[in-house]
């Protein structure tokens, strides 16, 4: 009888300080993050109370030790409350790099045999004819391959110079390929190079211009990389004097892919233009917010 | 054989460098080989064949101009063809159904010898037979036509509409129809938008309609048509009209009385 009596008030007391830590943590963190100004408020309250009652006491108490929670521990908290709301959007960037390696395979699985292939074969071919010019495209096309890899996961890969370079690597396989059928012209400024820009849109629109616009055309012609800052905005575009497009063509998943991340990474602040210029070919710009890189 | 006349071959690619690469390939297992000319396109390779006269054609599948196919349509009756191609499978299946000679790139020294050796007793038995006439193998070449041209899928590529053009300033805006929400008939244009923007296009609705792939975009209205993957939900307003809502965009739009069959299930 007696045992069950202390067991339940010790339950009584353990479910009560539960309770009171509950409440002190919830107070504790209104403190972090409660302006001063409220707080005054709140003491000026406490004592307008207090006083006609007789408790001047509480209210210094109160006001002593908020001021000195707040003192000590706001600052910490707050901080821990920030990283929290840190961690949820780096959950959300996560996510948005799980399913960019998903549709980046799909997208892979499709693209890269073919290219492989061929400029396996041309290096083959290079090593009998004209070594040096072997070694040139077997260095691009490590490099192509990998910067393509581990730049899903590699922190400087979403950089505008980063995808110049690659796609530099890129295009200089297909002009080994491609002989004087492809110019390739690059219009960026140097202090471009540290935007912000995802992974593999400036690939998959140069691919596109390639293989849609100069490809079936018997001469061939010149890929336009241009970069710019109009405003806030960063426009990156990718222009050819190729066939155009044909308003029956399947506009293909790679720019749905595009679309599909801008809308993903930028909301409504980013698109994806695709023009036929009244001089010919088509061009394709990438608009989206421009932000400095924080020098950290 | 001493009496053998040299046979002669032109080669089609256009990629130089694969051009190269067979050409010394072509030399180290078949030295009498005459090369009589290179085409670094579909067109080239037409015209050199006919100037030229070669007994074997080498082409590449994918050329700019026109097709190695197109061009072998044309070319068959003269020369003997031989497909290069790297990695079209629906082709590869179709060579060896059609029996037609092919060469898989990159051209491997072994493999092109044994493909050598069998040209090369098939067309000199030809020769001495004096039947230059070669099978007909007009029927297949187009039935790989239509193949790679549908790649391989299943239903053949219909040709509906993908790209709506719309005129902005001096460019023509080219806008997927992927991207648009639905298009509306308003007076003597027809609106266009998409999630963020709203173009004038001339084209007619009834154009569209017929244009559009229909499973992509329905009719909901004498004046609308709306894109299937964005439809949310159809109400009944205070008037009773049946307005239907569109996933995740603001927009509401009016289904007429005798299109509303298209919700009966929904």
């Amino acid at each position: 009888m007696r045992a069950s009596q202390i067991n339940s008030g010790l339950d009584f007391l353990r479910d009560a300080f539960r309770e009171a830590s509950v409440l002190w943590w919830r107070f504790f963190d209104w403190l972090a993050v409660v302006e001063w100004r409220q707080l005054a408020l709140t003491w000026f309250l406490a004592f307008l109370v207090c006083i006609p009652l007789n408790l001047e006491q509480v209210a210094a108490w109160y006001f002593i030790a908020s001021f000195g929670v707040k003192v000590l521990a706001g600052g910490k908290r707050k901080a821990e409350l920030v990283a929290k709301e840190a961690t949820m959007q780096a959950n959300v960037a996560t996510l948005e790099r799980r399913l960019m390696e998903a549709q980046m395979a799909a997208l892979q699985a499709q693209v890269e045999p073919h290219f492989l292939f061929n400029t396996l074969a041309l290096i083959g071919q290079l090593i009998e004819t004209d070594p040096p010019e072997a070694a040139r495209v077997h260095a691009h096309l490590i490099e192509y391959l990998r910067s393509t890899l581990p730049q899903m996961r590699a922190r400087d890969g979403g950089t505008l110079g980063k995808q110049v370079e690659l796609s530099k690597a890129y295009l200089a396989i297909m002009q080994a390929r491609m002989k004087e059928r492809l110019n390739v012209r690059f219009e960026v400024p140097m202090f471009l190079g540290s935007a912000p820009f995802p992974p593999m849109m400036l690939q998959t629109l140069i691919e596109n211009s390639i293989k849609h616009g100069l490809e079936p055309k018997i001469a061939g012609g010149t890929v336009t990389v241009r970069a710019y800052v109009d405003g806030a905005t960063l426009h990156v575009e990718v222009c050819d004097d190729g066939v155009g497009i044909d308003p029956h063509a399947d506009d293909g998943i790679g720019l749905a892919n595009i679309r599909e991340r801008l809308q993903l990474l930028y909301g409504d602040k980013a698109e994806l233009v695709i023009q036929m210029p009244p001089s010919g070919g088509a061009c394709a710009l990438i608009k989206l917010p421009y932000k400095m890189m924080e020098t950290a | 054989m001493s009496n053998e006349r040299a046979l002669t071959a032109m080669i089609a690619d256009d990629e130089a460098p694969m051009r190269d690469l067979l050409r010394a390939r072509l030399a180290a297992v078949w030295p009498e080989l005459r090369i009589v000319a290179e085409a670094a396109n579909g067109v080239e390779a037409v015209a050199l064949g006919e100037q030229h006269q070669p007994d074997i054609a080498f082409l590449d599948i994918r050329m700019p101009g026109m097709s190695g196919i197109e061009a072998a349509r044309q070319l068959y009756r003269r020369s003997h063809i031989v497909f290069a191609t790297a990695y079209d499978q629906y082709a590869l299946d179709a060579f060896e159904q059609g029996a037609l000679d092919y060469l898989l790139k990159p051209v491997s020294a072994e493999r092109l010898a044994t493909t050598c050796a069998r040209l090369r007793d098939r067309l000199n038995k030809r020769l001495q037979a004096h039947t230059p006439a070669q099978p007909d193998i007009g029927q297949q070449l187009a039935k790989l036509t239509s193949l790679l041209e549908n790649k391989g899928s299943p239903q053949p590529k219909n040709g509906y509409l993908r790209w709506i053009q719309a005129q902005v300033g001096s460019s023509l805006r080219m806008v997927s129809t992927r991207e648009v929400l639905f298009f509306q008939s308003d007076e003597k244009y027809t609106r266009v938008q998409t999630a963020g923007a709203e173009f004038l296009i001339r084209k007619t609705l009834k154009e569209l309609a017929e244009e559009l792939d229909p499973d992509e975009f329905w009719r909901i209205h004498r004046s609308t048509l709306v894109r299937v993957d964005a439809i949310g939900e159809v109400t009944r307003d205070l008037r009773g009209r049946h307005m239907l809502k569109l996933r995740g965009h603001p927009f509401e739009l009016e289904v007429s009385r005798n299109h509303t069959y298209l919700f009966q299930q929904m």
